[in-house]
């Protein structure tokens, strides 16, 4: 009987149950022949009847003849276990199998006896705890008290008791004949294992900061982008997704924050190869993510400075074949869309909009009263643009199926996946799909050589709109409600600015764009045990990575529709007129991608316990990693024809095709050294000595340590004799120096390249001196920096973890101070524009980054029920130590000494309500009532740039924090999870007056000549108002937020039904993403976007998970 | 190992050439030489300089309007200022930009290798010393003409230099464009065959020199116009007598002349024949491939530009579906004579009710207004124009059935059915260098911009001329141009003439990026910036409820504008000044 941990933990809860169903119920089998365990699988499936015992106690293959009619449960078991030394004990639905005597040990001159009882911490009787002689198979189970009595105990005999669930202990019979046991419950995590870059370590022994967070747990969020489902999940790790349109949903990553001024992406390692990319993995395959957020990272040298993400797939364990099969299905809506005026509204706003320039209202009274009342649909609509171009809801859908097991000699784990992602819009062709596999053979060549072949790859394939130089989140909020979708007969309405209808540019009638990719991921590794050093190994990994890309870029003249408001057709609907946008003719765009990294590292690691208490591990390697890529375009314009949409079609006129290609090399050699005392005094000392191809050969190459130490003071005997209710705890500290090589390359030489676009759409690349005569043009890059060399973090933490109550209560927290030098920053301040240098960054930049996390975790289960809870923040605040800012700016303009990527506004300090407040406040040119007033900071009398303020929100928030909640109940589980961000803002950017439609927001309690003590200015136009056009911080919205980012109910088929079906489990849920954000201060958009960007998916998922 | 690892590391990149390759390569160099060409801004791609001052507006133009209300400072005007308008090479920045890189060609050329084997590299060598001594020389005349004097830099800096330079006094400035034009003419052809006709020759660079000498010799730079300024040295000269003033308009002169005396260039259709649509002669001008008025053109091809961002794209109106910038102000359309040669006035109440019957040919070749004839619009427009005139009035218009008026807008105005915030508000718009045979919409006019053209010469040449006294001459050459613009001959004599050379100059060199420093040399900044007017259009409902054929015409106010003499100079940006110490702020700047 394969009992699982979680059904174990409900069995056992129900073992309080006080009715007496075992009297009532009566059974019927008949079975010859059968096996003790079938019969006792046949009991169980047919009642409520549940069984406890010891595997190794019972001989469950044992043939028996079984035939009762009617029968209780006593008499059957009676007649099983009759004429054996098994007995049985009855409590209600729970039957406890034991051995009256064990097994016969070798000596039998001890005859002792030994009897006690199992609790746990609470004092709660623990029945089934197996009690077993150790080294023998001798041994018995607790009855439903937590009672147990072994006989025949040879002398010094140890007992072993265990439980699942429960740390195992072992006692020492010595001359005691009543041994009383409290069992502790597993603390969890500290066992684990986990991935700390080129290595293993297990948690309780890591001195570095770390977090982790396990597969199954990411997997529940279903999220297409595995970006995604890492929010709030890893507590350090920020994580911001600006858009969620399929297929360009990847979420900004930051590791504490950002901590450079330039980029900060942390180095992403997946099965242990660097600069893989993580956004289209399959969630599925996923053992765990592992953030190393501090100078732990110092192994991965110059490309760690910003942290590194290590993920880790799953791969087969020794037994069976295991297939898992899982489907789910979402249907997926935006978290927000904004509110836009309706067309009454807009007119009414429009007319005041007028009225401001000294005109008349464009639109009548008539007007007015025919868009409020809608009797003129075709003439006087009210279009809902947003509601024109979404769905109701769309469909994405991911299934799965894996097949894992092995034996000693071969492991394997394989997958298959499949992807889709439709887009919202209506009559589209935008969506995003995938299909993918994963292959992680592990084998055993003898006792000392082990080997494993991994091969993943995958196709990811976007569709979207031909035209996507305008995002349609832009073009939508602008489409004006007075104007027509789509006319009578399904012809486009007209546009709203340079061809452009949001119905249209979302379709796919513009063209189409699709873009196709392939990705292989190969790793090929041997691993050789050498037998005469113990304790030495040697590991050499090979992998090769290629990428490969086409995209297809096809756009088609179409046609919008407008109306005279005049004439009709013969139905008596508009007859309207069309006009040509897009291209003149069919053009076509077709690039490819080409490239490929290969990777190639060779280990040594020996380890070694010295004396019992000493155990001395150390790792050396060296990795090299060289790349390549390429590309192709071509492009033809004039299709004669839109039939063909391929390029041969095109015509001759204008024809274009480019290319560009790119090498990349790194070497580098790095090191491990741990040492371990008593698992109580932990130290770490990691290096890499690392060559990069970015900089000149004398500073190409860097030396990068990272220390650290760690005292389990709860090993220590006084905390044992004075706290014992921490029965764990770690204080951790580490200082290291990483690099950050994420900088344009070759910065040293001086080069000169082709022109390229100037600006406002002109091509730099041609210099015409007649008619169709064209000539290239060299353009000097910028001037080359020969000292340019790597960012450096120097990187201090410390950090305690701690367990409290057996493992109930977890805490981890860490404070950490990192202080990023010879960051690569220009000049600009101090060399003058009139040399005409194109200054090259210099290494002169320093930031600090400060913060904490903090993690609390609480879990515990009682009878049915069992809870786990916990809570992580991270703050992380960065300051600019230095860089070269312009001299004799005022003190509140400053940026030297604060955080980073912050800008000037102007301080709104309310509504002018009307003329006389104008007159009596100094204002911008032409300010007028309904205005913002801006705030005179230096009280000059006169509203300038030096008026202008700091504010040090950037996107990126500072606090973030997740909340996560595990329940069980009997077969069910829920999980919940609450993400929130803080600190971050999102300018209210948004086009609206003869650009565009107004948004609702900016409509309901504007100031109006009627409504002159407003919180909200008047109608505006586009940037036509001074308070549109400059940053100010009326516009600037605090974006904080909550959010239930997921929700997922399950339920697991109990046993009995999955016998009967032959599978091993079935898993249903209904599950959701983003289901709820709580963002006041943003009506109108998702809190993580910038601009007017695609929002946020909220899914309602269906899934389900059969395993066999 | 180590022989090994550092081969693996050292690659060259792929997407560039190194400096070394560059200047061993006469071909790489002259390839350098265009990319410098490339950084002359002119006004066909987006806004112009023409919207800084009373010509033309641009819609939405915040930099304009702070700009055309002094409201320029220091802070105010950062990098990117002006360049945000479109003038991308017209900044200090950028100019400096492009001074260095002719000072990096200097600093190489002497190695240069060249001989005959395979192309003319002797003849090659020297016309691009002559190409980037022009162009550098061109590059400070445009600094200058902002700022006054300016740093002179004619190295190119190392990282490790001394930065810090003073500005040099105006006259130097002058001075310097000036010997530099002479010398790059001497290394300059007079004309080029087949495929060099975009590159600059001798009468470019004389042209140049005309120029600046023309503004060295004017008023901002020779009276006072900032009396307690410490450093008058820096924004003109210092001996404003009057003979050294003479000298100054007699070099102006001799600039002039020699142009003309290169002869090649004319006038062209200078005599236009009785038969002629001399509107379309002028149109010609611009909307050829090449003309005998050509001094230094920039030529496009189709793909020059993506389509929507070039002068035709970007100025026609948006019933055409084009952009509607740099719209005509009224305060130029204004000034546009009546064929007879009298002054338009909007007082006339005859002029007013037909405002543009009967203007100078030059106004129907340059200018798009109500009711002028375009190209045919649209299917989906054609219920509304089915002829294909510009729309930017209103037509009020009485509804029988609701017994009430309603306004049906032009499909050109602010509340046009296409994009109307892409309309002209000052019902306006832009006809030079428009091709009417191009649907702007979707194809590109790639008939050259006119960088210099021999008119401009010839009212220089009749500028100076009217300021030493010599009237009969100055007449002449005015009356050329008249001429070739039908109009009839001026006969004013003295500062009436003065005024009407000016006045020639404001109408025949409209949006050619130059009325924004004529103001300026001129002084008459009061005069220039005071409003920017529109007209507005209607076609008023009649008391028997038909609607007027014929509109009434409202000259009006669109915006104010205010001056202040600081606006003469451009500040110099804050941030540069505290780099460079030595550096000395323009008048009244704080």
């Amino acid at each position: 009987m394969r009992l699982s941990v979680f059904f174990l933990f409900f069995f056992v809860a129900q073992a309080f149950s006080t009715s007496t169903y075992s009297q009532q119920k009566l059974l019927t089998l008949k079975m010859q022949g059968a096996k003790v365990i079938d019969v006792l699988n046949k009991i169980e499936s047919e009642s409520e009847f549940f069984f406890l015992f010891n595997q190794k106690l019972l001989d469950v293959d044992r043939q028996v003849n079984i035939v009762v009619k009617n029968e209780s449960i006593g008499n059957i078991l009676s007649e099983i276990f009759g004429k054996t030394n098994v007995t049985y004990l009855i409590k209600d639905r729970q039957i406890i199998l034991t051995t009256a005597t064990s097994g016969i040990g070798s000596d039998q001159r001890q005859q002792q006896l030994v009897k006690g009882k199992v609790t746990d911490q609470s004092g709660a009787s623990l029945p089934g705890v197996s009690v077993v002689v150790k080294g023998t198979t001798s041994g018995v189970i607790t009855d439903a008290d937590g009672n147990y009595s072994v006989s025949n105990i040879p002398a010094n005999a140890t007992l072993q008791f265990s439980f699942v669930g429960m740390k195992s202990q072992e006692i020492n019979v010595g001359t005691k004949s009543v041994i009383n046991v409290v069992l502790m419950e597993e603390t969890i995590g500290l066992e684990e294992i986990v991935a700390i870059g080129y290595g293993t370590q297990y948690k309780k022994t890591i001195t570095g900061a770390v977090s982790t967070v396990k597969g199954e747990k990411l997997a529940v969020a279903n999220t297409a982008n595995f970006t995604n489902s890492l929010a709030g999940r890893l507590p350090g790790l920020v994580t911001v997704t600006r858009s969620g349109a399929p297929g360009a949903d990847d979420a900004t990553l930051r590791i504490r924050g950002n901590n450079t001024l330039n980029n900060n992406n942390p180095l992403i390692v997946v099965d242990g190869i660097a600069n893989r990319s993580m956004g289209r993995l399959n969630a599925n395959d996923i053992e765990s993510v592992i953030i190393l957020k501090d100078a732990s990272a110092a192994i991965y040298g110059a490309q760690a400075a910003n942290g590194v993400i290590l993920i880790t797939t799953k791969r087969g364990t020794t037994g069976k074949l295991k297939i898992t099969a899982s489907y789910n299905q979402g249907f997926s809506t935006p978290t927000i869309l904004p509110e836009m005026a309706d067309s009454y509204t807009y007119a009414t706003m429009m007319n005041e909009m007028d009225s401001y320039a000294g005109q008349k209202g464009r639109f009548t009274a008539d007007d007015l009263q025919k868009f409020k009342d809608g009797s003129d649909p075709w003439g006087h609509p009210n279009t809902d643009w947003f509601k024109e171009v979404f769905k109701p809801f769309s469909l994405e859908n991911n299934a799965n199926v894996n097949l894992s097991g092995g034996t000693e000699s071969v492991k394997y784990f394989v997958s298959i996946g499949t992807r889709f992602q439709d887009a919202m819009y209506r009559n589209s062709g935008s969506n995003y799909s995938q299909v993918d596999f994963r292959s992680n053979i592990d084998g055993k060549v003898s006792e000392n050589i082990n080997f494993s072949i991994d091969l993943a790859g995958r196709q990811e394939n976007r569709n979207l709109p031909a035209i996507t130089d305008q995002p349609p989140f832009r073009i939508i909020p602008r489409g004006r409600p007075s104007d027509v979708s789509w006319w009578p007969g399904g012809l486009p309405g007209p546009e709203v600015e340079s061809g452009q209808n949001p119905v249209v540019m979302v379709s796919d009638i513009p063209g189409y764009n699709k873009d196709t990719r392939y990705i292989m991921e190969s790793n090929l590794k041997l691993n050789i045990n050498i037998p005469w050093v113990k304790g030495l190994s040697v590991t050499g990994n090979a992998s090769i990575d290629k990428n490969f890309g086409v995209e297809k870029t096809w756009q088609v003249p179409y046609y919008l529709y407008t109306w005279d408001k005049l004439t009709l057709d013969e139905k008596g609907l508009p007859k309207v007129n069309g006009s040509k946008s897009g291209p003149s003719d069919p053009m076509l765009e077709m690039s490819m991608d080409n490239g490929q990294r290969v990777t190639l590292n060779a280990l040594i690691n020996y380890e070694r316990r010295i004396a019992e208490k000493h155990k001395i591990k150390i790792l050396a390697g060296s990795e090299s990693s060289v790349g390549d890529n390429m590309t192709f375009s071509a492009l033809r314009k004039y299709f004669v024809s839109s039939t063909i949409d391929q390029l041969f079609a095109g015509s001759d006129l204008e024809k274009d095709n480019s290319g560009s290609a790119n090498r990349t090399a790194r070497l580098n050699y790095f090191g491990r050294v741990n040492y371990d005392y008593s698992s109580k005094y932990l130290a770490e000392f990691v290096w890499r000595y690392d060559g990069s191809y970015i900089f000149p050969e004398d500073k190409r190459w860097g030396f990068f340590p990272g220390f650290s130490l760690g005292w389990v003071a709860s090993e220590e005997n006084f905390w044992k004799g004075n706290l014992p209710f921490i029965n764990y705890f770690k204080v951790r500290g580490s200082w290291g120096q990483t690099g950050n090589d994420r900088i344009s390359e070759f910065q040293y030489i001086s080069t000169y390249s082709f022109g390229g676009t100037i600006g406002n759409g002109m091509n730099g690349n041609e210099f015409v001196t007649d008619q169709n005569v064209q000539n290239k043009v060299l353009v000097e890059n910028s001037f080359p920096n020969v000292n340019v060399t790597w960012e450096v973090a120097n990187q201090t933490d410390v950090g305690f973890d701690a367990q409290l109550f057996g493992g109930k209560l977890r805490l981890e927290g860490d404070y950490f101070h990192n202080y990023r030098t010879k960051i690569l920053t220009k000049r600009n301040a101090s060399i003058p524009a009139s040399t005409g240098l194109k200054l090259p960054p210099e290494n002169i930049g320093e930031v600090v980054n400060k913060g904490f996390e903090l993690v609390i975790g609480y879990s515990d289960k009682s009878r049915d029920f069992g809870y786990n809870v916990s809570v992580n923040g991270s703050y992380a605040k960065n300051m600019i130590k230095f860089w070269d800012e312009t001299p004799g700016i005022p003190e509140y303009q400053r940026t030297t000494g604060h955080p980073m990527n912050s800008e000037l506004y102007y301080e709104s300090i309310g509504i002018f309500r009307d003329q006389a407040a104008v007159d009596a406040y100094p204002h911008w040119v032409g300010a007028r009532p309904g205005d913002v007033i801006f705030k005179d900071v230096n009280e000059d009398g006169k509203i300038t740039a030096l008026d202008m303020v700091r504010d040090y929100r950037s996107n990126i928030p500072v606090f973030t924090t997740g909340l996560n909640v595990d329940l069980t109940y009997k077969n069910f589980y829920a999980t919940v999870f609450v993400q929130g961000a803080f600190g971050k803002m999102r300018y209210h950017n948004v086009e609206s007056g003869e650009a565009g439609n107004f948004y609702m927001e900016d409509a309901e309690g504007r100031w109006t000549i009627d409504n002159p003590d407003a919180t909200k200015p008047r109608t505006f136009n586009y940037t036509a108002e001074y308070w549109k056009s400059q940053l100010n911080t009326y516009m600037l919205r605090s974006a904080d937020y909550l959010r239930l980012k997921n929700v997922e109910i399950g339920y697991n088929f109990p046993k009995s039904i999955n016998t009967k079906l032959g599978i091993d489990g079935f898993r249903v849920y209904v599950g959701g993403l983003n289901i709820i954000t709580w963002c006041p201060t943003l009506p109108s958009f998702d809190p993580e976007s910038t601009y007017q960007d695609y929002p946020l998916s909220k899914v309602i998922n269906l899934g389900a998970t059969l395993t066999f | 190992m180590t022989s090994c690892k550092s081969d693996m590391l050292e690659l060259q990149p792929l997407d560039a050439y190194s400096d070394a390759a560059v200047w061993k390569d006469p071909v790489l160099a002259e390839l350098f030489v265009n990319n410098i060409y490339m950084r002359v801004n002119y006004p066909g791609n987006k806004f112009a300089i023409t919207c800084f001052v009373d010509e033309a507006h641009r819609r939405d133009g915040n930099d304009e309007l702070n700009f055309n209300n002094s409201k320029i400072s220091p802070d105010l005007i950062s990098k990117d200022w002006f360049s945000s308008s479109g003038n991308y090479f017209w900044t200090w920045d950028q100019l400096y930009i492009s001074i260095r890189a002719c000072n990096k060609f200097f600093a190489n050329i002497d190695n240069l290798p060249v001989d005959n084997t395979l192309i003319d590299g002797v003849t090659m060598k020297s016309r691009m010393i002559g190409e980037i001594t022009f162009l550098r020389a061109y590059f400070y005349y445009c600094l200058t003409s902002l700022y006054g004097g300016v740093p002179l830099v004619t190295k190119a800096y190392e990282l490790t230099d001394d930065f810090m330079t003073p500005r040099n006094t105006y006259k130097e400035c002058v001075e310097f464009i000036s010997n530099e034009c002479d010398k790059a003419a001497g290394f300059l052809p007079l004309t080029y065959s087949g495929n060099n006709k975009g590159r600059i020759t001798k009468g470019t660079a004389l042209t140049l020199k005309s120029r600046i000498l023309i503004y060295a010799a004017s008023d901002l730079y020779n009276t006072t116009v900032f009396p307690s300024f410490a450093n008058p040295e820096l924004i003109g000269y210092v001996d404003k007598t009057a003979s050294a003033r003479s000298a100054r308009y007699l070099a102006a002169k001799n600039a002039a002349k020699d142009v003309m005396n290169l002869a090649v260039y004319n006038l062209h259709k200078a005599s236009p024949a009785s038969t002629d649509d001399i509107a379309q002669n002028i149109d010609e001008i611009f909307n050829s491939y090449v003309t005998t008025e050509d001094i230094w053109v920039r030529y496009y091809t189709p793909t020059s530009f993506t389509v929507d961002r070039y002068w035709d794209a970007l100025v026609l109106p948006n019933g055409y579906y084009n952009q509607g910038n740099n719209a005509p102000m009224d305060n130029l359309v204004r000034e546009y004579e009546l064929r007879d040669g009298t002054a338009f006035d909007w007082n006339n109440p005859v002029h007013k009710a037909a405002p543009y019957k009967n203007r100078d040919p030059r106004f129907y070749a340059t200018i798009l207004y109500e009711g002028v004839k375009w190209r045919p619009r649209y299917a989906s427009l054609l219920p509304f124009d089915p002829v294909g005139v510009i729309q930017v009035g209103t037509w009020q218009k009485w509804n029988s059935t609701t017994n009430a008026m309603y306004e049906v807008y032009g499909l050109d105005s602010r509340k046009g059915q296409n994009s109307a915030f892409e309309a002209s508000y000052t019902g306006y718009y832009v006809r030079k260098h428009c091709d009417i045979n191009i649907d702007a919409n979707f194809f590109v006019n790639d008939k050259p911009w006119r960088l210099m053209r021999y008119a401009e010469v010839l009212l220089n040449y009749a500028e100076a001329c009217q300021a030493l006294g010599q009237d009969e001459e100055a007449l002449t050459y005015i009356n050329m141009i008249r001429k070739r613009a039908g109009m009839p001959d001026v006969t004013e004599s003295g500062q009436a003439l003065r005024d009407r050379i000016r006045h020639e100059k404001r109408i025949e060199m409209s949006f050619e990026d130059q009325r924004f420093f004529d103001v300026r040399r001129w002084v008459i900044g009061p005069q220039a910036y005071v409003a920017a007017y529109k007209v507005d259009v209607l076609y008023p409902l009649l008391p028997d409820k038909t609607t007027a054929i014929v509109p009434t015409f409202t000259p009006k106010v669109h915006q104010t504008y205010k001056w202040i003499d600081k606006a003469y100079f451009w500040p110099i940006m804050r941030a540069e000044m505290n780099k460079n110490k030595l550096l000395i702020q323009n008048p009244d700047y704080l």
